[in-house]
């Protein structure tokens, strides 16, 4: 009985200190993602705030100083620290016009225990900068800088101190600094920093350099599905389209545009299509200047073609072998069709793109000159064109 | 809300709607409403610039949120309200306290709290907003003996800070150009902080 209750006891804390630690690991991998998107934001304003030294010095001349410390948002770990101690590092070492040199001082940060008349006091070395100089242990720095991080809702704020390193630990430079709220960092390029405007002015420009419109220039073809009792099959058309792109918002998720279309093959036919088109932005809802986007669209369009290329699309009856062969030209067989089409575009930058569709023809669509390549089961829709294109952005 | 959202929808902007978040994922949200013509400037790209007739009259507005860095529940329910309101909270009573002294009083900034990691966020967050408004700040915190300190953890709350002031005078760990601005809770289930002053061995508490 004693045993079976030791049992259950020693079970009963294996479970709950196993629930502890599951516990902790969740909290550390949250701690690990929170710190991932807030460093991001930290060296943003550690950024802003060496752009400001660089503007306006905290001294007049080359001055040491003692890092004394980071700080970061109370919960979150110690990596963080190490990552924005080494790129403020980074930072003024690239930016000697802030006359800040960080001088190593090891015994700063460390406890000291200074006993004196007024007793004993345990304090961190940059606390009492006496007593590192009376062990002979002091950088020679007269300075000591502090970051100090603190998440304040949805903003992350930054206070910057400059203190002497004497008796009075007076403080000679201080800076708060707090990010505008969701606004993303502007990662600056720590060599050739800029303020802010800049840094947005570059962004906007990056932004309105794509500009609201564009002209599409595209080649493409498109294949017709063989048909089940047509004695020949459609020829590939190849098309040269042109037209004009139009996006509602500089995010470019809705596009919309508007392109004509020339096709010509020697002995076969001569084309025009007008088309237009509707598209979706499916990865994001902004483009993306360094990734590929793929959009998702449908269209609409007209389609006049005339020569014997074209007595495939002709309804109502199936093209003959004299038909076929006949090269009077005089009475050359033409038609016009409507066309739907559905389709993805991967883009790159705004610049180049890579366009899969398949369209229907629905004049067409109870004729059998043209087979069928995808049917819509519900609706019984189909789809007797496949094409490709590539499309040149201007 | 409404007007983001239909923005949201008919320009595919990047702002979230708020329709479909979690309640757990709206209580980590902090918005704010800002005009169209802002909202258009700080978010390029994602909310489209206002038509003509409402540059002129700013009719539109926006709700931006955007998630709080540390969720809630992941810092003890005080130390979040403390620090979510710290930038405000001090700088009210930094610049309470910046009145109550001459400009060439050396300044000095300490806060009671329970948790040492945020008691210190406090004090730097003091001492960083009274430098900037010009005092003279030290970082250097002044410490009665320990006999000082042993005696007045006997004493109750309202008297402990009174009497500290006058002994730190006393014994001239404060000297005469010297003020001590301290920054506390004074009942441990609230999250408005409190000041005091401490200059020539008086201690004033802050409106």
């Amino acid at each position: 009985m004693r045993a079976a209750l030791l049992l259950s006891l020693v079970s009963t804390v294996a479970f709950a200190q196993s629930e502890v630690d599951l516990r902790e690991k969740q909290m550390e991998l949250l701690r690990a993602e929170v710190a991932s998107e807030v460093q991001l934001q930290a060296a943003e304003l550690i950024d802003e705030l060496v752009y400001g030294w660089t503007k306006e010095s905290p001294f007049d001349v080359d001055t040491g100083v003692v890092l004394a410390g980071v700080s970061v948002p109370v919960s979150l770990g110690t990596g963080l620290e190490a990552y924005l101690e080494n790129h403020v590092a980074g930072l003024v070492v690239k930016n000697p016009k802030t006359h800040v040199q960080f001088v190593h001082c090891p015994a700063c940060s460390a406890w000291v225990v200074h006993s004196g008349a007024k007793g004993t006091v345990v304090t961190r070395g940059y606390d009492d900068p006496e007593a590192l100089a009376q062990a002979g242990v002091s950088s020679g720095a007269k300075h000591a800088l502090f970051l100090d991080f603190e998440a304040e809702g949805a903003s992350l704020v930054l206070r910057a101190r400059i203190t002497t390193l004497d008796q009075t630990l007076r403080i000679v430079s201080a800076r708060t600094l707090t990010t505008a709220t969701s606004t993303p960092a502007m990662l600056r390029d720590g060599e050739r920093l800029t303020s802010v405007a800049e840094a947005r002015k570059e962004y906007l420009e990056a932004l309105g350099g794509r500009g609201l419109f564009l002209v599409p220039v595209r080649v493409g073809i498109r294949n017709y599905a063989s048909g089940t009792q047509a004695t020949t099959n459609a020829t590939p058309f190849l098309w040269v389209s042109t037209g004009l792109e139009a996006a509602f918002t500089q995010a470019r998720a809705w596009t919309a545009s508007i392109n004509a279309a020339f096709s010509w093959l020697p002995q076969s036919h001569v084309a025009v299509m007008a088309q237009g088109r509707l598209s979706r932005l499916l990865t994001g809802s902004a483009t993306s200047l360094t990734w590929p986007d793929l959009y998702a669209f449908v269209g609409a369009g007209v389609l006049f073609g005339q020569g014997r290329g074209m007595l495939i699309f002709r309804t109502s009856q199936n093209p003959t072998i004299d038909e076929i062969l006949n090269a009077n030209t005089n009475n050359e067989p033409r038609s016009t069709l409507g066309i739907l089409t559905i389709g993805a575009e991967l883009r790159v930058k705004n610049r180049i793109s890579l366009i899969a569709f398949v369209e229907t023809l629905p004049a067409l669509e109870n004729e059998d000159n043209i087979g069928t390549y995808i049917t819509i089961p519900i609706v019984g829709l189909r789809f007797q064109s496949f094409g490709v294109e590539v499309s040149f952005c201007f | 809300m409404s007007r983001a959202v239909l923005l949201c929808a008919l320009s595919g902007c990047a702002i979230d709607t708020l329709a479909f978040k979690t309640k757990a994922e709206r209580r980590n949200l902090d918005c704010q409403r800002l005009s169209d013509v802002e909202a258009a400037a700080r978010y390029p790209g994602q909310v489209p610039p206002p038509p003509a007739k409402e540059l002129a009259g700013g009719m539109g507005d926006v709700l931006a949120c955007s998630t709080r860095y540390l969720q809630t529940g992941e810092r003890p329910n005080r130390d979040e309200a403390i620090l979510t309101t710290l930038s405000t909270q001090v700088t009210e009573l930094a610049d309470s306290a910046g009145a109550m002294a001459p400009q060439t009083t050396r300044w000095h900034v300490d806060a009671f709290y329970p948790s040492l990691p945020v008691a210190q966020k406090i004090a730097v967050a003091a001492r960083t907003t009274l430098a900037q408004r010009g005092f003279i700040v030290s970082d250097r915190v002044p410490t009665l003996a320990a006999g000082d300190v042993a005696f007045l953890v006997t004493l109750p709350q309202s008297e402990v800070y009174r009497i500290a002031c006058a002994r730190s005078f006393v014994t001239e760990v404060l000297g005469p150009d010297e003020a001590l601005l301290g920054l506390m809770i004074v009942d441990p289930k609230e999250t408005q902080l409190h000041g005091g002053v401490c200059l020539r061995g008086e201690w004033r508490w802050l409106p």
